[in-house]
């Protein structure tokens, strides 16, 4: 098979899909918010204040960096006495920020990518200018616009009441010398407080929201929302008359809107904050306040108990609720919910410069909290994104900017965003003296530091970081939906969690410390699941029965998706006894298993043993085995057909067949078996535990029986028996084991002390290297017949000795009693390589993916010169094998023959019969396709005339070619890479042709035509890991397709090239070959679709594609 | 005539003695015939029996095959009980056929053979459980002085299997009743040998050990010591 693809992902095409889909009211939970302030963005009109004309023109910058949401903080007409939320008028656009159409084009721009909007409700107070207290204070007391807002005769009312602003305000009242009373403000003077015991007030404010919903906002914050009624005797803060009012404002919103939501902003204890969502009648999200100290906390002291500790006391909220959770926002890093304890300690920590603080918190932005360092920065945003809640990123914080505490209140951390190096950092054209505040400038945090054109630029940024990370979070609804469980490592430096959500689970595992720290994880709950790294998408090795080890270097984490339908590692060995395997009890040895070889009264025992063997341990054992051919279905039962006790010295193993029962397909498995007893041989059970097939148990002796290829002795054994040309009688037939003239030199001496190693292989072969001379490869699928590699890997080399492929140094073969003789191993020389094409090409793409993903310069012209000459090499070395096997040695096995015009006919019977053979396997299974795939499924079915007809119309050869006995089933995977030139391996052929078939001389172009659609698949593979994002896709795709027609071209000509120099014949001009190589590679692709129908419809675009491409107009290459 | 009758009588007398005598023969031949058949059939029969139940197995752990290929038989234990039956059913029949042939003192030897084989048969029988068993416990005290540690538990265990089966060997040829009283008088004086120089040899060896227990239990010289 063509492929070989590691992660199996989807391969998304649609880009602007989201538009697309039904709306999701719960789409908050999911969100991930970026929060800006109008004015800090981007100034358009150069007058030094941003505005919204310079919002819509950066939208796509926000709309890149990875988030759904955008907050916008107070634009509306206002004094600014407070940044905006001291409002003078509800309904306008500050004319500073543009206009109303200014704002709805913005509305409209982001909607169009995408992006909700969140805007402020700030109706706790409003600006001592605005109209409404103007009235009142003019208003006779008590009347209905005097008692919008809070009077009271004398300042001594509600003292028990704090003061939030500590260090400007002394009172909650002021004296209003033109109403001659005092009014009531929880925040500054300068903005007193509506009095919502006024229901005129409340249909006022639902007047307001109502307004902005129909601009088409999708959210609103709900500023200092816990304050809005008072009443004697308490507090002032949290009232139930306060809930009353949002429940009615909330069912105002339900009443005209759909998927809207409210965003409480109480800063409280969690179960004071719980409140707001009421019964999922008030606030849809609300701010977790007590988390965000906690996490800087939790780093500082290097210790995970803030954090798990403030989770735990967080309670469960309602099913359509959410919280939002920040790291640093417009405001100071409140320290109010926190103790006084912990308050010392964070001023310790994080401003020990007292000009850094103000009220009660911390004015500095998150980088110059981290002192910069990208680890700790990283890990604070890992932390916030994987945190129960939607996460809000503060404009700025994606690039690491800096902040300004010599600025007045909590301007330090507003300052104009930074875009560029240029005059302003890229923000405005104004002079930098009209500036509504002066950027950062100093040489660390400074504009010409640390600004967004550097860091796009920059593939290791923090900007693209985030970018990455961001495409990550967005991949599993777990981050934003899901539960948390907490795991109580040992090791308190490091905090693990588990977030839920259906069947998915990511793990999150983060280390609080400065230095590197280990973890034991216990992670018995998800035993068996795959760890995939997130950001990298590496599988990890599967969750056993130990705790889950893992190193974090200082500040790391990792997010891991507990994948069920990921693939262990290949370099995965399992080390442990399974404790669930069966017991077997062999009373009398290997004997337990014949009940002609017990003694008399322990027959029956003998059956049993024997049929629970059979029966029970056997068909477990199979089941999960790679080479097991009925993937996903037990067998019945594996019957025992032949089998040879074999002693060599003091061991015995077991030589033994299985047939198994109830299988579609005649196949015969290959188990030699191993029987080992505790104590005699400890570490040799030891070895042998990650291939035990059962515990067993003589007596008061236990042991086990494993597969007897994790036993060293057993494979020295057979190489020793290979070189000494034994045979060995079996129950019903033989084992001849075989040596090639080869064998002395690859083998050389002291077979005994080489170490063995038991490899991961894949499909229907295991495999074992001994040092690094020999390579056993097991067969555990027989078919009858000797093997094709066995057969043209003794010809390469003892007849052809071609250098390029794995020498052949012997083989153990069966007869069985019908004569029939059936290849169990084959021993080859080993090559030290450096993995596979596959892996080389993918890996090589990947790369050059993941580096244009981010850049903008164009591609250079040459850029895959290195890469393209490897591809050159594999052209000569893949000629030099067919010139290999071209040459005439006298064998008529191998020996090559013309094509003759009844040949190409075959051929094209062949391709049309195997075209209508797929397109109707296609047509049933295309119901079960995902989506983009079932459409060009149903494409590929309409075109099916056209499709035939174009196999049948392909213009025939009319030189000389010759066919001869090919590879069969060439491909990436099939050559290895060492010091840079190619070892061609694996000359098996297409495993589920019949073996006759396999046998039958070819032309060679075949072979080419199956490295062509490799190419193809490597292409998609690479794409497919390497877009995270669906605009990925579209960007790199174009890249990618570039890459294969370089790759095509290089190939094709260099084996050109080779094959013209030598005269063999093989044909006479590749052009006039082209038409057949087309052929071939149709029916590879077809080959490939039938594979991928069955097995892997996510995949099945790639074929369906070629074959697209191949029917379409000819294609160069 | 007369004298013609008179040399043709003992010629009548002869043919008729023939005349009568021939269909005798004739059933002896035939019994022995069917006898052959029928025996061929019932070794054959015995043989599969006794290998479907295992028995040869058993005859292998016993190690009375082995004992029988070192002496260079190559039919294994099984295969006796076969030939064993096989000539009862033969003697059986020519008894009939002797018997039919009136030759009573010919009956009356096969007789007596025919009477010893079915002794034969359960004195092998019971030499083949015989060792099995000896074996089987020699094993099992071998593993058992293993496990707790004796030193030469190998030779414990040959030792407990050879007593076992030298046992075994003496009931099988009770019971076949082949030179009963020589093999039990010649077994009592092997064993009372073994016994005497086991003794003696526990004697000499442990003579100084036995000395110093005696004197521990009896000191000789504690009046002596008083003074």
């Amino acid at each position: 098979m063509n492929v070989r693809l590691g992660e199996e992902q989807m391969l998304e095409s649609s880009p602007e899909g989201e538009a697309a889909r039904p709306p999701d009211p719960l789409w908050y939970k999911d969100a991930i918010i970026y929060q800006l302030h109008v004015k800090a963005f981007y100034d358009s009109n150069g007058d030094g204040i941003g505005d919204f004309r310079g919002l819509t023109e950066k939208l796509d910058y926000i709309k890149d960096l990875g988030v759904n949401t955008i907050w916008l903080l107070p634009f509306y007409p206002s004094p600014l006495r407070d940044d905006g939320y001291d409002i003078s008028d509800y309904h306008g656009i500050h004319p500073d920020y543009g206009t109303r159409a200014d704002f709805r084009q913005f509305v409209r721009e982001a909607h169009r990518r995408g992006l909700k909007i969140v805007t402020e409700l700030v109706i706790n107070h409003t600006s001592d200018r605005h109209p409404w207290f103007q009235a009142a204070r003019q208003a006779p007391p008590n009347s209905r616009k005097r008692n919008y807002y809070v009077w009271n005769d004398t300042d001594q009312k509600w003292l028990e009441t704090r003061i939030i602003f500590t260090d400007t305000e002394k009172s909650n009242w002021t004296w209003d010398p033109v109403a001659k009373a005092y009014y009531w403000h929880r925040f500054f003077s300068h903005q007193p407080d509506l009095n919502f015991n006024n229901p005129h007030v409340v249909r006022t404010v639902i007047r307001v929201m109502r307004y902005w919903f129909d601009q088409g906002v999708d959210g609103m914050r709900l500023d200092a929302i816990p304050y809005l009624c008072e009443r004697d005797g308490t507090t002032n803060e949290n009232l139930p008359e306060t809930h009353a009012v949002l429940k009615t404002m909330r069912a105002a919103l339900d009443k005209q809107y759909r998927d809207r939501f409210f965003l409480a902003e109480a800063n409280q204890w969690p179960e004071d904050v719980a409140e707001y969502f009421g019964t999922g009648d008030e606030c849809h999200m609300a701010f977790h306040f007590p988390l965000m100290p906690r996490i800087y906390m939790a780093i500082a002291q290097e210790d995970r108990h803030p954090v798990v500790d403030i989770m735990q006391q967080t309670p469960d909220i309602p099913e359509t609720c959410q919280w939002a959770i920040f790291l640093r926002n417009h405001d100071e890093l409140t320290l109010e919910m926190v103790t006084s304890r912990e308050r010392d300690y964070m001023y310790q920590m994080y401003a020990v410069d007292a000009r850094a603080r103000i009220n009660l918190g911390i004015r500095r932005r998150l980088a110059p909290l981290m002192q910069n360092d990208p680890d700790r920065i990283k890990l604070m945003n890992s932390l916030l994104l994987s945190m129960p809640g939607s996460p809000i990123i503060y404009y700025g914080d994606e690039i690491g900017m800096g902040d300004n505490i010599y600025l007045g209140d909590r301007n330090g951390v507003r300052t104009p965003m930074q875009w560029s190096p240029d005059r302003n950092a890229g923000f405005s054209k104004s002079d930098p003296q009209g500036l509504y505040l002066p950027p950062i400038m100093d040489s660390i945090y400074g504009y010409e530091a640390v600004n967004v054109e550097a860091q796009t630029r920059d593939l290791s940024s923090l900007l693209n970081w985030m970018k990455r990370v961001l495409a990550v979070r967005r991949t599993s609804k777990a981050f934003g939906r899901g539960r948390i469980s907490f795991l109580r490592a040992g090791n308190r430096k490091i905090l693990a969690y588990v977030r839920e959500y259906g069947e998915e689970a990511v793990l999150c595992v983060a280390n609080l410390a400065r230095a590197a720290q280990p973890v034991e994880l216990d992670l018995a709950r998800f035993r068996g699941r795959v760890p995939v790294e997130m950001l990298g998408r590496a599988a990890f090795p599967p969750v056993g029965e130990l705790p889950y080890l893992l190193t974090l270097p200082a500040y790391g984490f990792y997010w891991f998706r507990l994948a069920v339908d990921a693939e262990v590692p290949r370099w995965h060995e399992e080390r442990l006894i399974r404790e669930d395997l069966p017991i077997l009890v062999l009373f009398d040895g290997w004997n337990s298993l014949f009940r002609d070889r017990v003694v008399p009264w322990r027959i029956a025992m003998a059956e049993r043993v024997r049929t629970q063997f059979e029966r029970d341990v056997l068909p477990s054992y199979f089941e999960p085995q790679r080479w097991y051919s009925a993937k996903g279905e037990t067998p019945k039962r594996v019957r025992l057909v032949d089998h040879a006790l074999w002693n060599v010295g003091a061991q015995s193993w077991m030589i033994a067949l299985f047939d198994v029962e109830g299988a579609a397909e005649q196949v015969s498995y290959f188990l030699p078996l191993a029987l080992v007893w505790e104590d005699a041989d400890d570490e040799r059970k030891r070895v042998l535990a990650p291939a035990t097939i059962a515990r067993v148990r003589q007596q008061a002796q236990v042991g086990v029986l494993a597969d007897a290829f994790a036993d060293e002795a057993f494979c020295r054994a057979l190489v020793q028996a290979v070189g000494a040309g034994k045979d060995v009688a079996t129950a019903s037939g033989s084992l001849h084991f075989t040596a090639t003239g080869a064998f002395s030199q690859i083998a050389g001496d002291g077979i005994g002390a080489l170490p063995v190693r038991r490899h991961q292989a894949h499909s229907s072969n295991s495999v074992v290297t001994l040092g690094s001379r020999l390579f056993l490869k097991v067969y555990r699928q027989l078919r009858p017949g000797t093997s094709v590699e066995l057969e043209i890997g003794r010809y390469l080399t003892e007849v052809a000795r071609f250098p390029h492929c794995v020498p052949v140094a012997g083989a153990l073969e069966y007869t069985g009693s019908n004569g029939v003789a059936l290849t169990l191993a084959l021993l080859q020389g080993y090559v030290e390589n450096q993995g596979d094409g596959w892996a080389y090409s993918v890996g090589y793409l990947e790369r050059f993916l993941d580096q244009r993903r981010a850049a903008s310069d164009p591609v250079p012209i040459d850029a895959h010169g290195a890469y393209l000459a490897i591809t050159r090499t594999l052209g000569t070395r893949t000629a030099e094998l067919h010139l290999a096997l071209a040459r005439s040695s006298g064998n008529p096995a191998f020996d090559p023959e013309p094509v003759t015009a009844q040949d190409i006919a075959a051929w094209k019977k062949r391709a049309h019969e195997e075209a209508t053979q797929t397109l109707k396997l296609l047509e049933r299974g295309s119901d079960r396709l995902p989506s983009p795939a079932r459409e060009e499924a149903q494409g590929l079915l309409a075109q099916q005339q056209h499709l035939l007809s174009r196999i049948d119309a392909l213009a025939l050869p009319t030189g000389k070619a010759l066919k001869i006995r090919c590879h069969g089933d060439y491909h990436l995977a099939q050559v290895l890479i060492a010091q840079n030139d190619f070892r061609i391996i694996d000359f098996e052929g297409e495993p589920s042709r019949p073996l006759a078939e396999r046998r039958q001389k070819q032309s060679p172009l075949r072979d080419v035509a199956g490295m062509l659609r490799s190419f193809n698949y490597a292409r998609w593979t690479a794409l497919a890991s390497a877009a995270h994002a669906p605009d990925d896709l579209a960007r790199l795709a174009p890249l990618a397709e570039v890459w294969e027609a370089e790759v095509r071209r290089a190939f094709l000509e260099s084996y050109d090239a080779a094959v013209s120099a030598s005269n063999a014949g093989l044909y006479s001009s590749l052009a006039e070959m082209r038409p057949l190589i087309e052929l071939f590679e149709l029916e590879k692709a077809l080959y490939e679709l039938r594979y991928e129908v069955g097995s892997r419809p996510a995949w099945v675009r790639v074929p369906l594609q070629g074959i697209q491409a191949l029917i379409g107009t000819s294609r160069s290459g | 005539m007369e004298r013609v009758d008179i040399l043709l009588e003992p010629v009548r007398a002869f043919l008729a003695q023939v005349g009568a005598f021939l269909p005798r023969l004739a059933l002896a031949v035939a019994v022995l015939l069917a006898g052959w058949l029928v025996a061929r059939m019932v070794r054959f029969a015995v043989v599969k029996g006794l290998r479907a139940i295992n028995f040869n197995v058993l005859t292998e752990r016993a190690g009375t095959d082995g004992f029988l290929q070192q002496g260079g038989i190559r039919s294994d234990t099984t295969d006796i009980f076969g030939a064993l039956v096989y000539w009862l059913v033969i003697l059986a029949a020519l008894v009939i056929a002797f018997n039919s042939l009136g030759l009573t003192y010919i009956t009356d030897l096969l007789g007596k053979v025919v009477l010893f084989l079915p002794r034969l048969i359960i004195a092998l029988l019971i030499l083949v459980f015989g060792a099995y068993f000896a074996r089987f416990v020699g094993n099992a005290a071998a593993a058992y002085c293993r496990h707790v540690g004796v030193q030469d538990a190998e030779l414990i265990g040959k030792l407990a299997q050879y007593a076992i089966l030298a046992f075994v060997v003496l009931i099988a040829l009770e019971e076949a009743d082949v030179g009963g009283a020589i093999v039990r008088h010649s077994f009592l004086i092997i064993l009372a040998g073994v016994v005497l120089a086991l003794a003696l040899a526990f004697g000499l060896g442990g003579q100084r050990w036995a000395a110093d227990l005696l004197e521990r239990w009896w000191p000789k010289h504690r009046k002596d010591d008083r003074k």
